[in-house]
């Protein structure tokens, strides 16, 4: 039984001035209907590309899709024909942009967009698409819909945007919902309206979601399982307690650490020390190895695989030997 | 535009927002009533004023003042100025209009192309826009216009073929800005096709400048014609400003008044449009919005 979506060993590379670079690199990941699963890592770590790559969206060039395969309900969507992946966007794939300021068409009312939307993937008029949308924004918690509709982007605040780029997602009924840092641009009281939003979205669509965020969280709120990427793999992945509870690789911890938690009497709040090397300058071992405390000869020679070491998956030699 | 209309719950379009803005412009304001001023009189004028502007109706080179009948005076042939003027101010803006026309369709369509898809497309696009570039304008209008015979037609076109490199980058130039933004990928993310994202989605945004852009155009159309007919390249069979110019230039020096007048009419109108297209450009430019 194979998963609603499946990336299966993912390589994207990007051509740049100083040569091909690899954003992905056997990036393989799933999610089931209902499902939530989290993608969290630091900016750069690929997990937007991985977003786009599902949507079909990696600008080509630049980038490159160099190996693996993407299957959703058991269909190849890399190299499947553009006709039949503009037919998913928007149909069957939906994705929610991180910044609802610029996501949405500055020159068209919301109600006009999300008809549009509508009206490209199912056979219905003008007149009928406006009402769904009217309908959709009353869904997402939108006051006086009716209104709404009728305005452009500018006149909402964040948070009405966001609603609004959710409804225009869901309005064909996605069985996937990619959320690209649906939040980040966003007040924390916001925040959580938008994922009980999405929370209560899932319940009724019962689509999966993939939620890529940075927000820790977010994670604990929302997702049932977890991927930890770093400098484009997945280097960590569990269910959501166990990634927050009991989390194995030491850039993993370091992530949990990060955490501010009440009542902890810590003075400063833990970082990692570093930031991601730039794709261009991996070498051969773990792109951790220069951030790590746990470093010893091997991982800067020998790349390590994700593979079930004790608790849960995890890409860590010195997990693997035992020795953190 | 981060303050936000809670007060104000009537919807405002980008559009009726510029409109607002343009009202307030009295440069701009100015510049409508003269045009409407010409075009009213330019189009209805001559019924009213009757009289055919290639009819010999008095003594050649008659002052104006002089006779009460032709208050304007009469050209070198005695044709009566005033039925001229109103007649061939109509041909002068159609050419204008028309010549802005065939700008902004090859312009825009080049421009589109090349910015959206990049890559070969641009350059072979740019290429053929370069090479329409360093061709002098006027020489080459001219050739046009002699090899295809003047008419209106084949002046408006030779106009349109010479003058749309500068739209075809500008609009380029607004493409490659607006293609990066996420709005263009969140129309692609839901299934929008190519075709679609491009007249639909940056066009609109890209609208602005060349709005501004196609009127200014018309102006610069309207001189061109001017010059062209001056040239003796015009329409010989239609009276146009440009003609009467063109026509009376010889005798310049022993008669200002039959050069003159048509020379003020293609001014003033040039002038309107001009006055109308920085109003819109203020209209559109949110940096010039008092808010």
């Amino acid at each position: 039984m194979s998963a609603l979506l499946e990336i299966d060993d993912l390589r994207v590379t990007f051509g740049t001035r100083y040569g091909e670079v690899t954003a992905l690199d056997s990036v393989s990941l799933h999610v089931d209907a209902g499902e939530t699963l989290g993608v969290v890592g630091e900016s750069g770590c690929g997990k937007s590309i991985t977003a786009l790559s599902v949507m079909g969206l990696i600008p080509q060039p630049p980038g490159k899709i160099a190996g693996g395969s993407i299957r959703l309900n058991g269909e190849e969507l890399i190299g499947a024909n553009p006709a039949r992946l503009r037919g998913l966007r928007g149909g069957d794939v939906a994705m929610i942009f991180q910044e609802p300021m610029t996501s949405l068409n500055p020159v068209f009312t919301v109600g006009d967009q999300i008809a549009e939307a509508i009206m490209l993937h199912q056979n219905v008029d003008k007149a009928q698409a406006l009402k769904d949308a009217i309908a959709l924004l009353d869904r997402v918690g939108i006051p006086s819909p009716d209104a709404r509709a009728r305005d452009y982007p500018h006149q909402l605040s964040g948070g009405m945007r966001q609603r609004v780029m959710i409804a225009m997602a869901v309005s064909c009924r996605p069985k996937v919902l990619i959320a690209d840092e649906p939040t980040t641009a966003l007040d924390v009281t916001v925040q959580a309206q938008i994922f009980d939003l999405l929370n209560e979205i899932q319940r009724d669509f019962g689509a999966a979601i993939v939620l890529i965020t940075h927000d820790m969280g977010a994670i604990s709120e929302m997702a049932d399982r977890v991927a930890v990427m770093y400098a484009g793999r997945v280097i960590e992945e569990a269910s959501a307690d166990d990634v927050l509870d009991y989390p194995q690789h030491p850039y993993a911890r370091g992530l949990i650490d990060c955490i501010p938690a009440l009542g902890r009497d810590d003075h400063r709040l833990a970082e990692i020390p570093g930031v991601v090397p730039p794709l261009h300058l991996l070498g051969a071992g773990c792109a951790f190895a220069e951030r790590c405390a746990h470093k010893q000869d091997r991982c800067g020679l020998e790349k390590p695989l994700l593979a079930a070491h004790g608790h849960h998956p995890v890409a860590c030699h010195g997990i693997e030997e035992g020795r953190i | 535009m981060s303050d936000q209309t809670t007060t104000e719950y009537q919807a405002e379009s980008p559009a009726r927002e510029a409109w607002r803005m343009f009202r307030r412009n009295i440069p701009a304001l100015i510049g409508v009533v003269m045009l409407t001023v010409i075009v009213l009189a330019t189009s209805y004028g001559t019924f009213l004023y009757g009289g055919d502007p290639f009819e010999i109706v008095w003594a050649p080179h008659e002052p104006p003042g002089v006779t009460p009948e032709f208050p304007m005076g009469t050209d070198y042939l005695g044709r009566d100025l005033i039925a001229g003027l109103l007649t061939g101010g109509g041909p002068t803006l159609a050419v204008g209009l028309a010549a802005a026309a065939i700008t902004m369709a090859i312009g825009i369509s080049f421009g589109a192309l090349a910015g959206y898809y990049g890559g070969w497309v641009d350059n072979l696009l740019m290429r053929i826009t370069e090479f329409f570039q360093v061709l002098p304008a006027l020489l080459f209008a001219m050739v046009l216009v002699t090899l295809f015979s003047p008419s209106l037609l084949t002046i408006a076109m030779a106009i349109g073929v010479v003058s749309w490199p500068q739209t075809a980058r500008l609009t380029r130039a607004e493409f490659l800005k607006i293609k990066e933004l996420e709005y263009v990928t969140a129309a692609r993310a839901i299934g929008a096709r190519n075709k679609r994202i491009i007249w639909k989605v940056i066009l609109p945004n890209a609208a602005p400048p060349l709005i501004v852009s196609a009127t200014l155009t018309i102006g610069v159309a309207i001189l061109f014609e001017a010059g062209l007919s001056f040239l003796g390249l015009g329409d010989p069979n239609v009276m146009s400003w440009g003609l009467m110019i063109g026509a009376n230039r010889e005798y310049i020096l022993d008669a200002w008044w039959p050069v003159t007048f048509p020379g003020l009419a293609i001014f003033f109108t040039v002038f309107a449009v001009s006055l109308i297209g920085d109003g819109l450009n203020d209209a559109f430019n949110p940096k010039l919005r008092e808010r």
